[in-house]
């Protein structure tokens, strides 16, 4: 079994059966062959197993798709950056071959195909192409590695500073995003000539903003209340003296960070009208970059707690820098900033957020490739966004509220449209504890729910429940599916799930009312036989060791009713019946219209059985508009019947006989002997 | 017969062949597969419905096929053909010279592989 995993994978692109069990046969015993008769059938299979196939023969002449239109969808869907393709065409026309290896194609295998030459060429070319994967990874990770320990090293440095200056690492953070976002804002409306590259640049530099305040003494850097004149000269001081630090730095004066730096340093404390310091430059003097900082420099000084000043809201902050209140800015950024606004409060936190998830998943990443777990590839990282962006697609287009559960950390992910459309995150942390697990399902059926999941196995992981849910303040009947997901290492551990919430009210309620009509009489509200057999063979089932009568009973002359006020009194004299019963029994007490004037009642009894028939007798005994009710009983007793209710009903019945045969208007108890 | 007498037979060249596929028991479960295969039909159909374009490729898959196989006369006879069916060029006299010759090639080279056949 292990060895056909372990076989790459090869696809034959041939419309001659022939041709192709002839490359099968010479390469079958190392490779796992797949067949495609034409570029139609191939552009399927590729895009099934597309991460699958580690090489492609492919022919020119074929009908549907013929081998240039094949290599055009491969082009088209970048596969050919993955795949690579050998040529076993008989076309050496030299037109043919030059546009081959333009589409993309690595070799030629001409024909007639020779045994040796065949798996020479499809050996080289796996080998070429391991290789130059290989190598473009290498160099990948070598730059990223390059780019974040210089990322590191400066966050280390402005970390230092931040800590001596008692903020938190947050300020460069922020420095770094809102740098960001306005110099995309610049490139994108032309403005500076900038390139991707100088934004990069010019991020990595803000770091080092204010790493002149190394050299402040502590007592003027941390000093609680307001500096003095003195003290604020002191306080200026860091501006140049950063720039000196990085001035001062031997022979890497050359460095584009070295200089952006330096710029920074030094004149993010300019203003535009040259009001600022340490030179009192003015205008465009002052370098983009510096001018970007400063004006970021002072949105996060307003929108963050000092010890002399609260936080201000971002709509203050943005208010008090448009008002000129501190200092002038190029009004090139205030348009920035105008135009921002809206969008800037939210993308900075959602920013900084992602900042900070972006370099924990480096660091997975970084520690899964020194363990060599893992190669991240771009195409593995193609496939999961492809899969993704489906996966949105069909959750958006279901209208359904789809939910992945994790019990590590234990939480929930809604679909967007299900968190629309239940008023809730779409993540939520602890759903136990959260509106999720207490108000949408009450907290017994969220338990049930998660236990219910605990509880498959890894063969079987569906589950399905109906729960009364309550979707936005209203009462929703909704089938729950879902199926739960296994870590799949051994054995397997119970990782959370996933699956959908539908809402089934309407057929919940229909089902409901047709069970009503199903089980019970429709003049009297009663159960009817059926429905009361049912219930009653099911305690008798249960063998509860307590002690049940059954009472079967029809009303005396009943005929008489009918015949003289109509059937319509007749009904009423049923329903007036039903009534008295249903407000002299209780809930647990099985109360039911046989049909006719005869009734059905099952109830548990203590000793004094006789005390309470009597009882129920004379209640029954009334009038009801001039008709006076008098009724026969048969009574039983459950414990004769040896647990089968037709035998019970049998008793009952041959009771209620032996009453009427001796001129009615009475009750009896079944009695063996006398029968 | 052997895989070989059946070659020399048809006027092939088992050399070839072998040198290529080095196994006689490959090659001759080839020569049996090439019984079955449809593509003489459809040149045979697609001319008869003057279809050029679906006879060259009839064509075309024959002599790929041959060459394959070393099926040498047929080959040189389907690949004649084929080259002037290139590009679907319109049917005249010439053509159908070149079809008979491919027939008559396909015939005698059928025959000999049905020989072999009936041999082992």
């Amino acid at each position: 079994m292990k060895e056909t995993f372990d076989k790459k994978k090869i696809l034959i692109v041939d419309d001659s059966e022939i041709n192709r069990s002839l490359l099968s046969d010479m390469l079958a015993d190392e490779y796992e062959i797949i067949e495609a008769e034409n570029g139609m059938e191939a552009s399927v299979i590729l895009h099934e197993h597309e991460q699958d196939i580690s090489l492609m023969l492919l022919d020119i002449m074929m009908p549907v798709m013929d081998g240039f239109e094949t290599l055009e969808v491969m082009n088209k869907n970048d596969w050919i950056k993955d795949i690579p393709v050998i040529m076993i065409s008989a076309e050496t026309v030299p037109a043919y071959v030059e546009r081959a290896y333009d589409l993309g194609v690595q070799d030629f295998i001409n024909r007639p195909f020779d045994e040796r030459t065949v798996r020479r060429r499809v050996v080289n070319t796996l080998l070429l192409f391991a290789k130059q994967k290989e190598l473009s990874h290498m160099v990948m990770n070598q730059i990223m590695e390059k780019e974040n320990d210089n990322k590191l090293m400066i966050e280390i440095l402005s970390n230092i500073v931040e800590f001596r200056n008692g903020e938190s690492g947050l300020h460069v953070l922020h420095i770094r995003v809102l740098t960001e976002i306005i110099l995309k804002w610049l490139v994108d409306h032309g403005e500076y000539g900038l390139s991707l590259d100088d934004i990069n640049l010019i991020c990595n530099a803000s770091a080092l903003h204010d790493i002149g305040k190394i050299s402040i003494p502590s007592e003027v850097l941390n000093k609680p209340g307001r500096l003095t004149d003195e003290e604020f000269k002191i306080m200026k001081g860091h501006a140049l003296e950063g720039a000196r630090l990085l001035q001062d730095i031997p022979m890497r004066q050359n460095e584009p960070l070295i200089q952006l730096g330096y710029q920074i340093c030094r004149w993010h404390h300019e203003r535009f009208d040259g009001r600022g310091y340490p030179d009192g430059l003015k205008g465009d003097e002052i370098p983009i970059a510096a001018q970007v900082v400063a004006l970021a420099d002072v949105y996060d000084a307003l929108t963050s707690k000092r010890v002399y000043k609260p936080a201000f809201s971002h709509e203050k902050a943005v208010e008090m820098i448009l008002n000129g209140e501190c200092g002038v800015f190029n009004p090139i950024l205030m348009t920035c900033l105008k135009e921002l606004s809206v969008s800037l409060r939210d993308e900075l936190r959602q920013r900084s957020d992602a900042q900070n998830f972006q370099e924990e998943a480096l660091d997975v990443v970084e520690h899964m490739m020194d363990s060599g777990e893992l190669d991240v590839s771009d195409r593995t990282l193609k496939l999961l966004e492809h899969e993704r962006v489906k996966y949105q697609f069909f959750a958006e287009l279901s209208q359904e509220i789809l939910f992945e559960y994790t019990t590590t950390p234990e939480m929930m992910i809604l679909s967007e449209w299900g968190a629309r459309y239940l008023n809730m995150p779409e993540m939520i942390p602890n759903p136990g504890k959260d509106a999720f697990g207490t108000e949408l399902f009450s907290p017994e059926d969220f338990e049930d729910f998660l236990s219910l999941l605990e509880n498959t196995a890894p063969e079987n992981p569906m589950i399905e429940k109906k729960y009364l849910l309550n979707v936005n303040g209203q009462e929703r009947w909704s089938k729950v599916v879902a199926r739960s997901m296994w870590a799949s290492w051994e054995p397997p551990e119970y990782a959370g799930a996933i699956g959908k919430i539908v809402d089934v009210h309407e057929d919940c309620e229909k089902m409901n009312h047709l069970e009503i009509i199903a089980t019970h009489d429709s003049l009297t509200g009663l159960l009817n036989h059926k429905a009361a057999k049912a219930q009653i063979s099911a305690i008798l089932a249960k063998n509860d060791g307590k002690k049940y009568i059954m009472i079967i009973f029809d009303l005396d002359h009943f005929k008489v009713a009918n015949d003289t006020f109509g059937h319509l009194f007749g009904d009423k004299v049923l329903k007036h019946v039903a009534e008295a019963m249903r407000k002299n029994t209780r809930d647990f007490d099985i109360l039911a219209r046989m049909g006719g004037d005869e009734f059905l009642l099952f109830m548990p009894c203590g000793d004094e059985v006789e005390a309470l028939v009597q009882r129920i007798f004379q209640l029954l005994h009334s009038k009801f508009h001039g008709f006076t009710i008098k009724v026969s009983m048969g009574v039983a007793r459950a414990e004769e019947c040896e647990g089968n209710y037709d035998t019970l009903f049998h008793m009952a019945d041959e009771a209620l006989y032996e009453v009427k045969r001796n001129g009615r208007n009475n009750y009896c108890f079944y009695d063996k002997e006398n029968m | 017969m052997t895989v070989k007498e059946c070659y020399e037979k048809m006027g092939a060249d088992y050399d070839s062949v072998m040198g290529r596929l080095r196994k006689d028991e490959r090659v001759q479960k080839f020569l049996l597969k090439f019984l079955n295969d449809k593509s003489y039909e459809l040149l045979c159909s697609s001319m008869e419905a003057n279809d050029m374009n679906e006879a060259f490729r009839a064509a075309h898959t024959i002599k790929g096929v041959c060459q394959n196989l070393s099926l040498d006369p047929l080959y040189e006879s389907a690949s004649e053909l084929a080259e002037r069916l290139r590009n679907g060029q319109e049917y005249a006299e010439d053509v159908e010279v070149l079809v008979e010759q491919v027939k008559k090639d396909y015939t005698c080279t059928v025959d000999c592989i049905r020989e072999l056949a009936d041999s082992v």
